[in-house]
């Protein structure tokens, strides 16, 4: 028995359901926000995993790419956060149930 | 086989974790479950060859993203209805869909052949800045992503600190709580 490249993919991919679940399904916003991050982790962990069964030359955009998709993530965090307090401020609220007000 | 006794134990502590972020009450003790599933994340990372990412990982993850959420949890504590259900009645269908989607995707997963690489590059600090600032012609170009990446995140902290210092005014306070009154 030695690690193969799927139980990374399986990991991954249970990481991504559990986390695709909570930004649905929870009500409370900050878990929106946290399903989201979960989300974006699993896949970070994905495209490490299938760099590992690639050669040399291709394995190193799967090393790289997850740099810049953690920066996204940082600047996604930064500007959800910020509309969570805007709205914070008018609803008195953090149930993403009150927050719609747009009637779309 | 002792690499996948250490992977074994940190993919349990990675979805115990992430399962406490689903079904925990209060976000805080979510966030701090998130940081918990984050830093077995990076020891995968270290355990599958590529150090500098779970580096980067535990410090931006870990140390600012999840810092800046607990931070804004904690100011935003004094919400009325912190006692709503956690779940309402399209949960169920929501969780049976995206678990059958899961099941697909995984389906097709396990029937793709895939092995480890013996030549892969270890993502040691070396290897990621020599290719990542790596300015020849013929090169990869991911110094033009890394300077747009500057350019987001300080677009994103402008937008952030214009958002948020909205209300510092008092004219736009009476004006948001008009708002609410119409509601």
């Amino acid at each position: 028995m030695e690690l193969q490249p799927i139980y990374i993919q399986i990991l991954a991919l249970v990481l991504f359901t559990i986390g695709l679940i909570t930004a649905l399904a929870r009500r409370n916003v900050f878990f929106v926000l946290m399903g989201v991050e979960l989300a974006l982790n699993a896949v970070n962990l994905s495209f490490v995993g299938f760099a590992k069964t690639l050669p040399a030359d291709l394995s190193v955009a799967g090393q790289i790419v997850p740099l810049f998709s953690i920066a996204v993530a940082a600047a996604e965090a930064c500007v959800g956060l910020a509309l969570v307090i805007l709205i914070f401020r008018n609803r008195e609220s953090v149930d993403s149930d009150n927050y719609s007000n747009m009637k779309g | 086989m002792l690499a996948l006794i250490y992977f074994i134990i940190l993919a349990v502590v990675a979805v115990g974790a992430a399962l406490c972020v689903f079904l925990s009450k209060h976000p805080l003790y979510g966030g701090l479950s998130l940081v918990l599933t984050m830093l077995s994340l990076a020891g995968i990372y270290g355990l599958l060859g590529s150090p500098f990412i779970g580096v980067v990982q535990i410090m931006v993850y870990a140390g600012a993203i999840m810092m800046l959420l607990v931070f804004v949890i904690s100011v935003l504590n004094a919400a009325k209805d912190n006692k709503t259900p956690m779940f309402d009645g399209v949960s169920l269908f929501v969780i049976i869909g995206v678990l059958a989607l899961a099941g697909l995707v995984g389906f097709a997963l396990v029937l793709s052949p895939m092995g480890f690489d013996a030549s892969t590059l270890r993502g040691s600090v070396e290897m990621t800045s020599s290719n990542l600032f790596n300015t020849a012609q013929d090169g990869p170009g991911y110094f033009v992503l890394f300077e747009v990446l500057g350019l987001l995140l300080l677009s994103s902290m402008g937008a952030a600190v214009l958002m948020a210092k909205k209300r510092l005014g008092s004219e736009i306070v009476e004006d948001n709580s008009d708002n609410k009154e119409e509601k």
